[in-house]
């Protein structure tokens, strides 16, 4: 019994790599399918993880013959540069404006795209509602340095709102050096940005609703505001929930580009964020090692939260963004 | 009854069209009065009497940008990113999206968690720089397109869209004794066409309005792209007159030049946008969320 067995194993060992040989002369292709793509993952999002060793160590830049040799002979530390930024001021300052500034754009923003796409829904005038969701898509596609622009022209010191302010009397609002305004801006430009495109998703969802469920509601008497409270809302709830769950995963993500593009001295108070002040400290003044560091941290608690908010997801609604 | 409902409606239906007009026209107003400050007189510009229509009708600001700046060098070196980058990224992305969509490639797991793990871990801007630093890539046009050559995000989409796609339709190609290779290249690549499109769009897009990248990597002002050009100039207004005569000089303002270039930066996104719209949103419900 005992050798029969082993035999078969043998056998079944021997026929394994017969299959896998014959596997490969079939699908070799495949594998080099995958090498362009892998060369540029490896040396593009792989490499760099070396340079996380920066975050232990006090990295000199002229102390070797090149980056990767100044980062083996730089001295390690252990958690001497966590230990400075955590205790510092400033980390406090971009931590809390970070939360601050992505908490009060889920709050504000989140639901704008929900109501836009039960307002569109009920258009039923074809071509206009093709216009208003043409019109509302086009800003997602414009750069940060575009609206920041277009906001510049509007609601900067010589922009159009001042003009009209002064014309009528008033004293002039510079909302991009203000720091009890700057916020305000951010949250209102992010809106203007990606509200309309936000909007698709609960589009489709709203299409995936029962028709009937409508139709029997208008028998039952129920009037505009019931259908979307008793019927569109629950029917779009699941994705609701899903995209609050994964928004509340990238929290950490307070809009780099955006603040990086329209920020300034003045308002770094308010505005200043992890991403920004990592820029600033670590390239702009070149302390190398605080700025990896730091971005060691962000990435590490963003890798979790967002893990663990599409895991959450996943049990929830069965859906997740892998 | 019915009467009171459909007066409800009708209200309800007005309110509706009303509101969303409103946003529409939020949406619009900030480039239509941009449009209309680019082609305005510079006194009109000054003193802020444009509001949506331009005063004075002239092309000075679009004359001044197309002949006497940096503009159209980094135009160019904007287009060349935007049309090598997608080009690029659109061969490795559809390369890697093809095997990773057959369930039976051995590995297939181990390859797709490296990008998801790519995608989920940022190495941080530090690192990024000394990566770039070290391969000597600082203050060339690469550097703002290789870190972009495989976005997980829009290869996952396509893998997506490969997986649906019928297994019988290479049957035919199998038997007749075709590799993988051929069978992408003859087979999947035509059947993939609408999010080969979609994606390409997304990538273009993303190329064409870079600029942290480059604000890093770049610092030679002739290999500047466009949108670094422009948040240069937005930012330090009084830096546009250098070699002009008095009378281009009363011509221009800053705020004109200003909008001018905004308006020429978007022009291609919003040309070619309404065309294909359809592609983006294609895309978008496609690969947002995985069931």
């Amino acid at each position: 019994m005992k050798s029969e067995t082993a035999l078969s194993d043998v056998i079944s060992y021997d026929s394994v790599s017969k299959k896998f040989i014959k596997y490969l002369k079939n699908h070799y292709q495949m594998y080099l399918l995958l090498v362009p793509g892998l060369i540029f993952l490896v040396i593009f999002k792989f490499l760099p993880l070396i340079g996380l060793t920066m975050a232990f160590k006090d990295f000199q830049i002229l102390l070797g013959n090149n980056i990767l040799d100044s980062i083996f002979k730089s001295p390690w530390v252990g958690l001497d540069i966590f230990r400075r930024i955590f205790s510092s001021q400033d980390f406090i300052s971009v931590l809390g404006n970070t939360l601050i500034i992505s908490v009060l754009k889920i709050v504000f923003l989140f639901p704008l795209p929900i109501i836009l796409a039960i307002l569109l829904n009920e258009v039923k005038n074809r071509a206009f509602k093709k216009t208003v969701q043409t019109v509302v898509y086009l800003p997602y596609f414009l750069s940060w340095v575009v609206v920041f622009g277009l906001f510049f022209t509007l609601m900067g010191n010589e922009g159009v709102l001042n003009n009209l302010l002064s014309q009528f009397g008033f004293e002039k609002v510079n909302f991009f050096t203000d720091k009890e305004l700057f916020r305000p801006l951010l949250i209102i430009s992010a809106g203007w940005k990606d509200t309309g495109w936000d909007s698709i998703i609960y589009m489709a969802a709203i299409t995936a609703i029962n028709t009937e469920l409508y139709e029997a509601a208008v028998v039952d008497g129920a009037n505009k505001f019931k259908q979307i409270w008793h019927i569109t809302i629950p029917g779009i709830l699941p994705v609701i929930i899903l995209m609050l769950i994964l928004r509340v995963g990238y929290i950490l993500n307070a809009g780099f580009e955006q603040i990086f593009a329209m920020y300034n001295p003045a308002v770094y108070d308010v505005a200043d964020i992890i991403d920004t002040y990592i820029y600033r400290k670590g390239l702009g003044q070149m302390d190398f090692s605080l700025g990896t560091a730091l971005g060691l941290f962000n990435s590490v608690i963003a890798f979790v939260l967002i893990t663990s908010c599409n895991f959450i997801s996943r049990k929830s609604t069965g859906k997740g963004i892998w | 009854m019915n009467y009171r409902i459909t007066t409800g409606e009708k209200i309800f239906k007005i309110c509706n069209a009303v509101i969303l007009t409103f946003i529409g026209l939020m949406a619009i107003l900030p480039f239509i009065h941009v449009f209309a400050k680019a082609l305005s007189d510079n006194s009109a510009v000054i003193s802020g009497k444009v509001t949506f229509l331009p005063v004075g009708l002239q092309l000075g600001n679009y004359e001044f940008i197309l002949t006497k700046s940096m503009f159209l060098t980094c135009f160019r070196n904007s287009l060349f990113i935007t049309i090598i980058g997608t080009l690029l990224s659109l061969f490795c992305t559809v390369t890697t999206a093809y095997p990773l969509s057959k369930v039976w490639l051995k590995g297939r797991k181990f390859f797709v968690l490296l990008y998801i793990f790519a995608m989920l871990f940022y190495g941080g801007i530090i690192p990024g720089y000394m990566l770039m630093k070290s391969l000597n890539l600082l203050d060339t046009l690469w550097s703002v397109i290789f870190p972009f050559m495989v976005v997980p995000f829009n290869m996952l989409v396509v893998k997506t869209f490969m997986e649906g796609l019928p297994e019988s339709v290479e049957e035919s190609a199998k038997i007749d004794g075709a590799g993988d290779i051929r069978i992408l290249v003859s087979i999947i690549l035509p059947m993939s066409m609408p999010v080969i499109a979609t994606i390409g769009l997304f990538y273009a897009v993303t190329y064409w309005n870079g600029f942290f990248h480059a604000t890093m990597y770049i610092s030679k002002p002739d290999l500047k792209p466009l949108q670094q050009y422009i948040y240069e100039m937005i930012n330090s207004a009084n830096n546009i007159n250098n070699n002009m005569s008095v009378e281009e000089m009363l011509k221009i303002s800053p705020g004109g030049v200003q909008a001018a270039a905004i308006i020429a930066t978007t022009l291609p996104i919003i040309i070619v946008y309404p065309f294909l719209q359809k592609y983006f949103v294609q895309g978008m419900t496609l690969g947002s969320v995985k069931g």
